[in-house]
């Protein structure tokens, strides 16, 4: 039955994406929840929260704001929470909440600044889709509310990373994997947005050399960019040679000539792997990529698979005659009777297991 | 800006009195910081018992989680917990469920579908429990209308339960809701007067509780908890009880339909940690029930426990949180009257409460109370206090480097023994 699930757990919401963007910018982030989601992204999606504070907020709403429309109540909280947190900006994140009563984002957000002095970001997120849908709407938001005028061109090279929070990596290294090979090519600074980027590395954003963007949630926020401030943007996953050593015992080559190979994650990163396989077997072996989060069509080659139910994966390893498939370990109970070789290539986003030893 | 966390006194709360509680302990009246201190105030279910899991009580049930990802995407660490894997299923909402609600018309077939798997892999479910969230609250969905047409189609139990955050400070909160829903379960059957049932809790407790032999000794052979029920059907037994105790306000209402449904009477307990108001409460519950109720013998070993840590440690500073089994203001009350100090509390005081912070006041009026979920603590800065050991996870939070005692384990302390593991542990905690 289409959206029944009996193996997995859902994957990390579109509001989980849009936090982790704006995590550690120093703003106020406020969920506009009851508590309940608020609970979910900190404790389950955020890795940081156990260790980094971060001013995020559940809204509290209860069942006579959201009925009543009492947006003037939230707008009061947040100007009390204003006079009283040390911020930069205030951000709203929605959850299904808002979405049912139908909040209008436009009018909170110009009721909010009539009351704050503090950029307002107002993200429309309902819970109902999967993290990268929130992740892209954070970055665009963030660049359109608060990436200044065009600086003068900076003198040292900089790169901006849009795509690379803890949901869209196999494992938290990547990030600073994904700098080092940038600073190996001649950049003098990489900036990882939704990672380690300050405010005023995104109101600075403007004066980047370039922006990569590894993962598809990334790719509307450089577009804006490039048709914005003529920044170039490179789509790519730097990295993804060590990575594909990393997950294989032995040489790549060996593990993946003549073999049918499936690759399941977010797609920027399976298609970066495939080059990966396809470059050490000398085209000796055939690759497909899945992903149940967004797949660019251009990006796409035949063979390839966006995934949306669970039976589709199960159909998908049943019929598909793979001898090698890279996968989180999540999804192997579901094909049990796959014979193949699996390669535990694990997606936070999926699984909720991150482990920040890694 | 004055980067510092807001606290008030126990003196100057209660000089402000229960009416005018300060607008920092009221969770409407602002936003609500989330901190690993306040994840089992948002997020129920992420420790202990939410919804989800106390939905799974009855033994044999499964869970359909009709709901937007957003809400079941946590559920995979419940599972992981002994006992619950393969229990939940879920059916996902998409917003243009939200417009037509048709994914009320699905449910059924999903029940049927995620029952069928269930037998395919040897298993025989005793009872679906469809879960709906926040979506559904706003929707004004009828489950109960919904669940009986997936009974009919699935052919066995199935029941509801709401984890409506929305309503959590309302007239039914979801933890008070859920309980209702599972009793409900139980049929009319001849009464027995050698049964009770204990009520509040979703895991047992503690095995060395006074309270099992208190009950024993005046003749009650079948000590009834749902979380020790094995079987679908000794679950249904819970219904022959003579009468209920209730051990957790949340069980209040459910207790209530059973009075009216089956005609079992309740009395209600405390738990508590001051020795005298135990033995108190014991002698009240047996004029209640027409028979003498004390533990001489468990309440000495209590005094002893508290006496032994006294001695050992007699100036020890203590910081209390409320993400633990009990009431921190009565706790805190408890230490402070067996000679320890209470620098800080992380507690949401409320009125009912004051019995215990009108004590305080007196005894230790400088003792600060803190609010997990008040903005300001994120500039909360554990240097301003001693704390030699914390009690709950939110205190141990706040103070990574003090002795920890988390006291917060499914298994619930109770009375006298209650007392005696808590002085106990914190003996060993603290001890070289």
């Amino acid at each position: 039955m289409k959206g029944l699930r009996k193996y997995l757990t859902p994957f990390a919401p579109d509001q989980s994406g849009a936090e982790s963007v704006l995590y550690q910018l120093g703003g106020i982030l406020v969920i506009l929840d009851a508590g309940g989601c608020t609970g979910n992204i900190c404790g389950f999606d955020e890795p940081r929260w156990s260790t980094e504070p971060s001013a995020v907020f559940s809204a509290g709403l209860r069942d006579m704001d959201a009925i009543m429309g009492r947006d003037e109540l939230l707008v009061k909280k947040l100007e009390k929470v204003a006079d009283k947190i040390d911020a930069g900006f205030i951000a709203m994140i929605g959850t299904p909440v808002p979405s049912v009563i139908g909040t209008d984002y436009h009018a909170l957000r110009r009721m909010t600044a009539r009351k704050v002095k503090l950029p307002i970001l107002a993200i429309d997120t309902d819970g109902m889709h999967t993290y990268e849908v929130g992740e892209q709407k954070a970055y665009l938001e963030l660049m359109k509310v608060l990436s200044e005028e065009k600086r003068e061109e900076q003198k040292e090279k900089t790169v901006g990373v849009f795509g690379a929070i803890p949901l869209d990596l196999p494992i938290p290294s990547h990030q600073e994997r994904i700098r080092q090979n940038l600073l190996e090519r001649g950049y003098d600074r990489v900036i990882l947005y939704g990672a380690d980027a300050t405010l005023e590395d995104v109101k600075g954003a403007s004066g980047v050399t370039e922006n990569i963007v590894t993962s598809p949630s990334g790719l509307k926020a450089a577009e804006y960019m490039k048709k914005t401030f003529g920044i170039p943007y490179q789509v790519e996953y730097p990295g993804a040679d060590q990575l594909l050593a990393d997950l294989t015992e032995e040489e790549p080559s060996l593990a993946f000539t003549d073999k049918k190979v499936l690759i399941l994650h977010q797609q920027v990163l399976a298609n970066a792997l495939r080059q990966e396989i396809r470059k050490v077997t000398e085209n000796r072996a055939e690759v497909s990529v899945a992903s149940y989060f967004m797949m660019q069509k251009e990006d796409m080659e035949a063979g390839d698979h966006k995934l949306r139910e669970e039976d589709a994966w199960i159909e998908l390893v049943k019929e598909g005659g793979f001898d090698v498939i890279l996968a989180d370990d999540t999804l192997r109970r579901m094909t049990p009777q796959f014979s193949g070789r699996w390669i535990s290539l694990p997606s936070f986003a999926i699984s909720g297991k991150y482990d920040p030893s890694k | 800006m004055r980067k510092e966390a807001i606290c008030y006194t126990a003196a100057e709360l209660v000089e402000l009195g229960k009416e005018q509680i300060p607008e920092e302990f009221q969770s409407a009246a602002q936003l609500v910081y989330s901190s690993p201190a306040t994840l089992a105030y948002n997020s129920p279910g992420a420790e202990g018992f939410g919804v989800k899991r106390a939905g799974l009580s009855v033994p044999g049930s499964i869970m359909l989680i009709v709901a937007p990802g957003c809400c079941g995407r946590n559920t995979s660490s419940i599972a992981k917990i002994k006992g619950y894997g393969d229990r939940f299923f879920y059916l996902d909402m998409t917003d243009t469920d939200l417009v037509t609600a048709r994914h009320l018309r699905k449910i059924p077939q999903a029940v049927k579908e995620i029952v069928d798997f269930q037998e395919e892999q040897g298993k025989h479910p005793s009872l679906v429990m469809i879960c709906i969230t926040c979506v559904d609250a706003l929707l004004g969905t009828d489950m109960e209308r919904v669940a009986r047409k997936a009974e009919e189609l699935a052919g066995l139990p199935v029941r509801p339960c709401y984890m409506y955050a929305l309503t959590r400070e309302g007239r039914k909160p979801p933890m008070v809701h859920v309980r209702q829903s599972l009793y409900e379960l139980l049929p009319k059957q001849k009464k027995k007067g050698t049964s009770v049932n204990l009520m509040g809790f979703f895991a047992p407790l503690i095995d060395d509780c006074e309270l099992y032999s208190q009950l024993r000794s005046i003749g009650v052979r079948n000590i009834r908890q749902i979380s020790r029920c094995t079987s679908y059907e000794e679950f249904l037994k819970m219904g022959e009880a003579n009468f209920n105790i209730v051990l957790h306000p949340e069980a209040r209402a459910a207790a209530e339909d059973l009075l009216s449904r089956l005609d079992i009477p309740y009395v209600e307990l405390t738990r508590l940690y001051q020795i005298d108001q135990i033995e108190k409460q014991y002698r009240a519950f047996g004029q209640a029930i027409g028979y003498e109720i004390e533990s001489p013998v468990k309440k000495q070993e209590a005094l002893d426990a508290v006496k032994a840590l006294k001695t050992a440690h007699p100036d020890l500073t203590f910081t209390v949180g409320e993400a633990m089994n009990g009431n921190p203001f009565e706790l805190a009350l408890a230490l402070v009257r067996y000679g320890f100090t209470v620098s800080e509390i992380y507690g949401t005081p409320a009125p009912e409460y004051y019995v215990y912070l009108d004590a305080l006041a007196k005894l230790s009026p400088e003792t600060k109370i803190y609010c997990n979920m008040e903005p300001t603590m994120l500039y909360y800065d554990s240097s301003t206090a001693k704390a030699d050991v914390t009690i709950g996870k939110d205190a141990a939070f706040y103070h990574p480097d003090a002795a920890h005692i988390y006291w917060n384990e499914d298994i619930q302390p109770f009375g006298y023994a209650g007392v005696i593991r808590l002085m106990r542990a914190i003996l060993e905690e603290v001890s070289p």
